[in-house]
């Protein structure tokens, strides 16, 4: 469930280099997740129960990871409903889908990352397995 | 085509995991222990500590979410804790959904057939005493909350003018159950034949279709009258009636279609609003449908109810949405490629 | 050049700001719009009867049972002007007090809101590229939630004994990407102008230009959406007693009324107990979207269909 599979394949770049877009948009957000997972569950551990920080580290991660799928799959499924209603409507706010995909890649990928993150943390540092 | 079709349906899979991962965060977050709730508060240590054990929650948090979401995908959530102990969640959705539904479908049914004339009507007549009163008159609709224009509508008809029911889907006279085939009372009491069951279930769904359906109304009927203006304004519309057309047939032969694309659209996208007016219609005519179900289980800490329900709605607004993408590539067929 | 200079004098800014506001052809053309004007009739009205009940009302006397005083379920008389409930207590002064809740909740939902929301908004603008649409995103999935549902979702996630507040919470999440949305492109158009590049090419620091410039200049957007946004807030603030997430029973909230009006009063024909409750509920939010739609067209005629 990484980098979301793309079912609307328009006139674009190549695949192989859309791919590497895309790669380095989830990838980066990815990172940068397991780097705050993994900082912030160490440093909740010195302060509390180390299971708890944990289990609320993964959960918020989930959020993250599970808000970013709802909101890739929405712009998606409903993308061109909500531009043409903003046009009839006169409610223009600039939405477009593929600015709303990117956004929802990298929030897929930060979410996933601090769920892998504490993961790691949590299985090989803390020993929970 | 049916790999445009096929396309959309694949979409089905990342709304479930988003909403499945969603609901597990929010039960992760939430204040409440659901070993505790199920056990009770006076529970024994132990017996709390085994009922922790069969629900796996002293696992890892990663492989109790990698379970939940397994069993999310198969729809398997277990057995309702407290609203209906030892029934399945999918059996208690069984029973409920289709009521939910119906529910729907009328409020759908009056937005889209009221809605889509009205507007038509407010554009054709624009800025004529007709188009402020159906404005204004949509405006109105939506203002009252549910929750007050329900009880006042139950009052006037079925206390005042005792010309219909007030709550219910049918009369207790009737026993829907014996004659279940699709669970929407008013399909199942015509393919029994029975006429007076299906007048009596028609009746108990006037009310709160109406409340319902004003919501979708107001907004169809808007979104119809701006769409069908931008269609008049347009050149061929001009050129159609330089040919000596008769203005009305004019306005429906070419506009119609081309006004209804982005009309289709946004009933899709208010089906969720529809849903969300669905608990309380549910609850001020006592309609023990999902929506009631939600509140229910939300209230008492029931969780697989919570996610059973909550993962239908995402599941029927999604679909809905589906039908819809595929209706508008259909009427506008330059959206497929 | 001199607006900067006005403006960036501590003091004056705000003085220069009120009379912008009195002296602006927004005020002059709300107050000759007469439903706006109606709107605000009706939301003084409520303001009064909500002070009013706050001052003189006793909360314990309206919330106790007086049966054995009162007539029960006494039918509307000039005794009882809305009638008496099933505890036999008066709903006149329940009704009234309703209006300070909804005044007192409805504040603070909006003001919350407001607050998180502008902050969103103005750091989207002002940053642009990812952090703008990250967060501008993420605001459309929330505002793409049925607002109701959404607000159930995170009431879920609250601790229950914190009673109306938890609905505040769950509603004040509910409506920031409102604000934002409004307040980012409000904001956008302000940091278009000249005079923004200058101040900070003169060593301003961001977030005194956010607050000193780019903010004042949101207001009047800002006001319109939680004038509109007060009236949601109230009908939601009430749905979510209605349903049970928020005043404690006994609570002279009006959703909590008018939820016992329906599970206790409808099969009986006892009308006054959902009637008069509902009908400040909905008066009250009739006021707030008058006014607000009074504003939209004052701010911009182009919105005006």
């Amino acid at each position: 469930m990484t980098a979301a599979p793309d079912h609307s394949a328009d006139e674009r770049p190549p695949l192989s280099e859309q791919l590497g877009v895309r790669l380095r948009l989830v990838g980066t957000a990815l990172v940068a997740g397991v780097v705050v997972a993994t900082v912030s569950v160490v440093a909740a551990t010195v302060l509390s129960d180390p299971t708890a920080s944990v289990e609320t580290a993964f959960a918020l991660g989930s959020l993250l990871f599970g808000f970013g799928l709802l909101g890739w799959s929405g712009a998606v499924a409903l993308g061109r409903g909500i531009e043409s209603m903003q046009e009839t409507l006169d409610t223009q706010t600039g939405w477009t889908e593929p600015d709303a995909r990117r956004a929802m890649a990298r929030i897929i990928g930060f979410g996933l990352g601090v769920m892998l993150g504490t993961m790691f943390v949590g299985s090989v540092v803390l020993g929970l397995a | 085509s049916s790999r445009f079709v096929l396309k959309r349906l694949l979409l089905l899979v990342p709304v479930l995991v988003g909403v499945a991962s969603l609901v597990f965060s929010i039960l992760h977050l939430s204040p409440g222990d659901p070993a505790l709730t199920i056990a009770g508060e006076r529970a024994s240590e132990e017996f709390v500590k085994q009922v922790e054990e069969s629900l796996g929650l002293n696992d890892p948090i990663w492989v109790q979410y990698g379970r939940f979401i397994a069993d999310a995908a198969q729809f398997q959530f277990g057995e309702s804790f407290i609203i209906q102990r030892n029934t399945t969640v999918r059996e208690v959705l069984v029973n409920k959904l289709p009521v939910t539904l119906e529910l729907a479908i009328y409020g759908q049914l009056i937005g889209v057939f009221l809605g889509i004339p009205l507007g038509i009507l407010s554009a054709v007549k624009q800025d004529s005493i007709t188009d402020h009163l159906t404005r204004i008159g949509a405006l109105a609709g939506i203002s009252v909350p549910i929750f007050w224009s329900g009880p006042l509508l139950i009052l006037l008809f079925a206390q005042v003018l005792g010309v219909l029911p007030t709550s219910g889907r049918i009369s207790v006279l009737y026993n829907v159950e014996a004659i279940r085939v699709t669970g929407l009372v008013t399909v199942d009491t015509l393919i029994a034949g029975e006429w007076d069951m299906f007048v009596s279930a028609v009746r108990h769904m006037i009310l709160p279709a109406s409340v319902i359906g004003v919501y979708s109304m107001a907004l169809i009927s808007r979104m119809m009258r701006s769409s069908m203006l931008e269609v008049i304004r347009q050149d061929y519309i001009r050129t159609a009636r330089a040919k000596g057309q008769g203005a009305k047939i004019t306005v429906l032969k070419h506009g119609f279609r081309n006004a209804m694309i982005p009309v289709i659209t946004v009933i899709g996208i208010q089906f969720g609003g529809l849903l969300g007016g669905a608990v309380l219609t549910e609850t001020v005519f006592a309609i023990g449908g999902i929506g009631t179900l939600l509140v229910e289980a939300i209230k008492v800490g029931d969780y697989p109810i919570v996610q059973g329900t909550v993962l239908t709605f995402a599941f029927l607004f999604t679909l809905v949405n589906l039908g819809v993408d595929i209706t508008y590539s259909i009427l506008d067929p330059r959206i497929e490629q | 050049e001199t607006k900067t200079t006005t403006e960036t004098t501590t003091g004056t800014g705000e003085r220069g700001l009120i009379d912008r506001v009195t002296a602006s052809p927004f005020v002059s053309k709300l107050l000759s719009n007469r439903l706006a004007l109606a709107g605000i009739a009706i939301i003084v009205t409520m303001v009064v009867v909500a002070i009013y009940a706050r001052l003189f009302i006793s909360l314990d006397a309206i919330t106790q049972s007086q049966l054995g005083t009162n007539p029960n379920r006494a039918a509307p008389s000039l005794e009882y002007l809305f009638g008496t409930d099933g505890q036999a207590r008066s709903l006149l002064p329940r009704v009234a007090y309703g209006a300070w809740y909804a005044m007192l909740f409805g504040t603070v939902t909006v003001a919350a809101s407001t607050t998180l929301g502008v902050g969103l908004g103005i750091i989207a603008a002002y940053y642009g590229d990812v952090t703008d649409n990250v967060i501008m995103r993420t605001m459309d999935v929330l505002l793409a939630f049925p607002s109701l549902l959404l607000a159930l979702a995170l009431v879920a996630i609250f601790p229950d004994d914190l009673g109306l507040w938890r609905a505040v919470a769950a509603l004040t999440l509910v409506y920031t990407p409102r604000f934002a949305r409004v307040v980012r492109g409000a904001a956008l158009t302000v940091l278009e102008n000249e005079y923004i590049d200058a101040t900070i090419a003169l060593g301003a620091t961001d977030p005194r230009v956010l607050v000193r410039h780019v903010l004042p200049n949101c207001l009047a957007p800002i006001t319109v959406q939680s004038t509109l946004n007060f009236g949601l807030a109230i009908i939601d603030l009430a749905a979510l007693s209605f349903l049970g997430f928020g005043a404690a029973a006994g609570t002279p909230s009006w959703g909590l009324m008018l939820s016992n009006g329906v599970s206790q009063g409808l099969l009986t024909g006892v009308w006054w107990w959902s009637f008069f409750p509902g009908f400040f509920l909905a008066l009250t939010v009739l006021g707030f979207n008058l006014l607000g739609d009074g504003m939209r067209d004052a701010l911009d005629p182009r919105m005006r269909e």
